[in-house]
C-alpha cells in the first residue's frame, strides 16, 4: 500500500505552481476580471508547452498520456491560483471523453490540436443551465441523455454575467444531428460526471487550502486588544477545525483520483465522497477567511474575494454537497 | 500510488486471519463476561491475551530482541483490522503493551527493561497509568503528587484518578513531583511503582455508564526504589511527552470500528419502524446516513495515507492530534445518529425486552462521549493544532 503521490509527480506538481505563481497573480486574476475574453491565450500556451493541457493525451495523439492521479495535484494548483483557463474543462473532461468515444478520425482530428494547445474543449453536461467557457472550439454538450461534440459552427452563444468575473458562462443553443453525437450510454454520461465532479473537487481542496493559508497568515500580524488575534483560542480552533477539513478533503480528493483513474467499482461514490467532503469543507474555510479576516476581507480591494467567489461557483457546480450525499445515499440504500 | 497489500502484507493479513479463525470459540468464550466483573471473568481476557503472546500477535511492532516481531505499523493496522473484524476481546493489558513498554524501550535502564517487557508481553503484570490528578486534567504538569527522596528511596504521597482498570492493576506508571521549586514542566519524574506496595489505596470510581473501569488511586508515605525512575530525576515531563505520542500517534485508530458501526446503523435504519415504513425512508436518515459513510470513508483513506507516511519511517508529530480529534468527534456523530434512528426506544436501558441490542447503543454512545475527553481533550488537540502544525502564536 502506498497512499501518496511518487516524487515525479510532486515535481511536476512544484513545476506548475512555480509558473502559476508568476503566471496567474492575484492581479493577473483580475485582469480576467475586467479583459473582454477573459482569457490569456499566453498562459495557456504556456501551460500547454509544458505538457499540462495534453496531459491526458494518449502520446500518440502528441499528449502525455498521464492519468488522473498524475493531473489530480495539477487541479489542485489551478484552484489554489485561481486559474480562469478552462483547464478541468479541457484535461479533466473533454479530452478524455474524447478518447473514450470519439472516433478513431475524430480523435486524430481533435486531440493533437487540443494537448498542442492550439483548440480547447468544453463540456456542458446535464444538471447546469449554463456552459462554462462555450467559446472553446469544441463543445460537448448533453442532452436528452446524449452527449454531442459541437464546434462553433452550429451554436449560439449567449453571454452570462457571473459573480465570479473570470468564470465565463453561456447559455448555449445547438444545432445538434447525427453527425454532432458523441455517445449516447449513459455510463459515458456518467463517466464524464464523476470525472467533472472529482476534478472540481481537486480544485476545491486548492481554493481551501489558499484561504487557510491567506487566513493563518493574517492572523499571525493582525494585532486586536494588544495581541495577535491568532493567539486566541476563540480563533485558533476554528483554524484548527478547518485544517482539519481541508487535509480530510485532500484524502478522498487524492482517492477518487486513483479510483476513476484504474476505473474501480467504487469510483463513482469515491468521486461523490471527494465532490461532498471537499465542497463541505471548502465551505468552511470560506466562512471562517471571511470572518477572520474582518472588515478588510469585506473590500473589494483585498484579494480575498476572489477566492470566496471562486470557492463559492465550485461548491455549486457538478453536484452541490446534498446532491452527492443523495447519490451516496442511493447507493447505500440500493436493493441488493 | 497503489491501495494493494504488498505480498508480505498479505501474507501477515491471512496468517493473523486464520489464527482468528481458529480462535473463534474462545474469543466468543471470553466476551461472553465483562473483565470488570473481575475474579474469573477477568482471567479470561488474561488468558486470551496469553494466547495472543504466544502466537506472537501480543505486540508485533515491538522488536524481536524484546519478544516482538518487528512488524512494521502497516501491519499494526492489518492486525487491528482483522482484531475489529473477528469481534475479539478489549484488551487489558494496553497500556502495557502499547504505551509503557515502546517508552521504555527508549528511556528504560536494561534492568528496567528486563524486569518489566517480559511480564508485560506475557501479562503477567497489569499495568496502570497514573497521569491524572484532581486538578491536573488538561493542564496536566501542574500535578501535585509529590515524591521526596529518602536515601535509595523516594517516599511518594498524593492522589491519581481516572486510573483505568485500577483495581486491577499490579503496576502503575506515574509522573510526580521531585522539585516543588521549579517551573511546573521541570521538577517532575516518571516513576514505576508497584501497586502492591504498603500504603495505595484504590477505590472504584462508577462511571455515568455504571461500571467502574476506572479508579482513583492514593499514596501515603509510598516507598519506591529510586531504580524505578524512567529517564532522568526532575525529567520526567519528556519522559511523558514520549509516552503521549505513542497514546495520541502509536495507535491510529483504526477504521474498521467505525466502518462496522456504520454497517450497522444503516442495517438498523433498514428495519427500525418510522411512520408507515421504515427509518430509511427518512430524507433526514437518509442524509445523516450519507454523510456518515462519507465520514467514515475519509478517515479511512486519511488514516492510509498516515500508514504511508509512517511505513516510510517519517515519525508521528502532531498531526496525531488530527487523527484523534477526527475519528472521537465522528464516534459521537455515528453513535447519536443510532439513537436518533431508534427515537425514545434508545432510553431503553439492559434488561428492557424491548431495547434493542440490551441497551447496547447508549452505552456505545456514552463511551463515545468518553473519547472526546481522554487522551487530551478535543479543545487541548485544537490547541496542539492551531500551534504546532498551523505555527499560530501562542498567548
Amino acid at each position: 500500500m502506498d497512499f501518496d503521490f511518487s516524487s515525479e509527480q510532486y515535481l511536476l506538481r512544484d513545476t506548475v505552481r512555480d509558473l502559476l505563481r508568476r503566471e496567474c497573480t492575484p492581479g493577473a486574476v483580475r485582469a480576467a476580471w475586467a479583459s473582454e475574453s477573459g482569457r490569456s491565450p499566453e498562459r495557456w500556451r504556456k501551460l500547454a508547452d509544458l505538457g499540462v493541457v495534453g496531459l491526458t493525451v494518449a502520446e500518440e495523439h502528441g499528449g502525455a498520456g498521464m492519468d488522473e492521479v498524475d493531473l489530480v495535484l495539477i487541479l489542485e494548483e489551478a484552484g489554489r491560483s485561481l486559474l480562469p483557463e478552462p483547464l478541468l474543462e479541457t484535461t479533466a473532461v473533454g479530452a478524455p471523453l474524447l478518447a473514450r468515444s470519439g472516433s478513431d478520425t475524430f480523435r486524430a482530428e481533435w486531440l493533437p490540436r487540443i494537448a498542442a494547445g492550439d483548440a480547447t474543449v468544453t463540456v456542458g453536461l446535464a444538471g447546469s443551465p449554463y456552459v462554462a467557457d462555450a467559446t472553446a472550439d469544441l463543445v460537448v454538450l448533453e442532452r436528452q441523455g446524449a452527449l454531442h461534440a459541437v464546434t462553433q459552427d452550429r451554436l449560439t452563444l449567449q453571454p452570462l454575467r457571473s459573480v465570479d468575473r473570470a468564470r465565463r458562462l453561456f447559455s448555449v443553443t445547438a444545432e445538434l444531428g447525427d453527425d454532432t453525437l458523441l455517445s449516447t450510454s449513459a455510463a459515458v454520461a456518467r463517466w464524464a460526471f464523476d470525472h467533472a465532479a472529482a476534478a472540481t473537487a481537486a480544485e476545491l481542496v486548492g481554493v481551501a487550502g489558499a484561504m487557510l493559508d491567506m487566513t493563518v497568515a493574517y492572523v499571525k500580524q493582525r494585532e486586536q486588544f494588544g495581541r495577535r488575534i491568532g493567539s486566541f483560542q476563540a480563533v485558533q480552533h476554528k483554524l484548527a477545525e478547518t485544517l482539519l477539513l481541508v487535509d480530510s478533503a485532500r484524502s478522498a480528493v487524492y482517492y477518487a483520483a486513483w479510483a476513476l483513474a484504474n476505473d474501480t467499482p467504487d469510483a463513482s461514490i469515491a468521486a461523490s465522497v471527494a465532490k461532498a467532503y471537499a465542497s463541505d469543507a471548502e465551505r468552511r474555510a470560506n466562512a471562517e477567511a471571511l470572518q477572520l479576516h474582518g472588515g478588510i476581507g469585506f473590500t473589494w480591494e483585498h484579494d480575498l474575494h476572489l477566492w470566496l467567489k471562486r470557492g463559492k461557483a465550485l461548491e455549486l457546480q457538478y453536484g452541490d454537497a446534498d446532491l452527492h450525499r443523495r447519490r451516496i445515499a442511493d447507493w447505500i440504500y440500493a436493493p441488493a | 500510488m497503489n491501495f494493494e497489500l504488498s505480498g508480505e502484507d498479505a501474507a501477515f493479513r491471512d496468517e493473523v486471519r486464520a489464527w482468528f479463525a481458529d480462535h473463534r470459540e474462545q474469543i466468543e468464550h471470553t466476551r461472553a463476561v465483562d473483565w470488570e466483573a473481575g475474579g474469573e471473568a477477568f482471567e479470561r481476557y488474561r488468558a486470551w491475551e496469553r494466547a495472543l503472546f504466544e502466537a506472537g500477535l501480543g505486540a508485533v511492532t515491538w522488536p524481536v530482541e524484546y519478544g516482538g516481531r518487528g512488524a512494521s505499523m502497516v501491519q499494526q493496522a492489518i492486525l487491528n483490522e482483522e482484531y475489529t473484524l473477528a469481534d475479539a476481546p478489549n484488551r487489558i493489558n494496553r497500556l502495557g503493551l502499547g504505551l509503557l513498554g515502546p517508552t521504555l524501550m527508549v528511556y528504560g535502564t536494561p534492568e528496567q527493561k528486563a524486569r518489566h517487557l517480559p511480564r508485560i508481553l506475557a501479562c503477567d503484570e497489569i499495568w496502570c497509568q497514573g497521569y491524572s490528578e484532581p486538578n491536573a486534567g488538561s493542564d496536566l504538569a501542574s500535578l501535585r503528587t509529590r515524591a521526596v527522596r529518602e536515601g535509595d528511596e523516594f517516599v511518594v504521597n498524593g492522589q491519581k484518578i481516572w486510573t483505568s482498570l485500577g483495581r486491577f492493576g499490579d503496576w502503575i506508571f506515574t509522573l510526580v513531583r521531585t522539585d516543588p521549586a521549579a517551573p511546573k514542566h521541570k521538577g517532575i519524574t516518571f516513576l514505576l511503582v508497584d501497586m502492591h506496595s504498603p500504603g495505595i489505596e484504590v477505590r472504584p470510581l462508577i462511571q455515568i455508564d455504571g461500571s467502574a473501569r476506572f479508579a482513583e488511586v492514593f499514596f501515603t508515605d509510598v516507598r519506591v526504589p529510586v531504580a524505578n525512575v524512567v529517564g532522568r530525576v526532575d525529567d520526567g515531563w519528556t519522559v511523558a511527552m514520549a509516552l503521549l505520542g505513542f497514546e495520541r500517534g502509536g495507535g491510529l485508530y483504526g477504521p474498521a470500528l467505525f466502518n462496522r458501526i456504520l454497517r450497522d446503523v444503516v442495517e438498523l435504519s433498514r428495519r427500525e419502524p418510522r411512520g408507515e415504513g421504515v427509518a430509511a425512508d427518512d430524507p433526514d436518515v437518509r442524509r445523516r446516513v450519507a454523510q456518515s459513510y462519507i465520514e467514515t470513508r475519509v478517515y479511512e483513506l486519511t488514516v492510509q495515507r498516515a500508514l504511508t507516511r509512517l511505513a516510510r519511517g517519517e515519525a508521528p508529530g502532531p498531526e496525531a492530534s488530527l487523527n484523534k480529534l477526527y475519528w472521537s468527534e465522528m464516534k459521537v456523530r455515528l453513535d447519536e445518529l443510532a439513537l436518533d434512528i431508534l427515537g425514545p426506544r434508545a432510553e431503553l436501558g439492559p434488561g428492557s425486552p424491548q431495547a434493542e441490542n440490551d441497551g447496547g447503543w447508549y452505552g456505545d454512545y456514552l463511551y463515545a462521549r468518553a473519547s472526546t475527553i481522554f487522551a487530551g481533550t478535543s479543545e487541548v488537540q485544537k490547541n496542539i493544532i492551531a500551534q504546532r502544525v498551523l505555527g499560530l502564536p501562542r498567548e
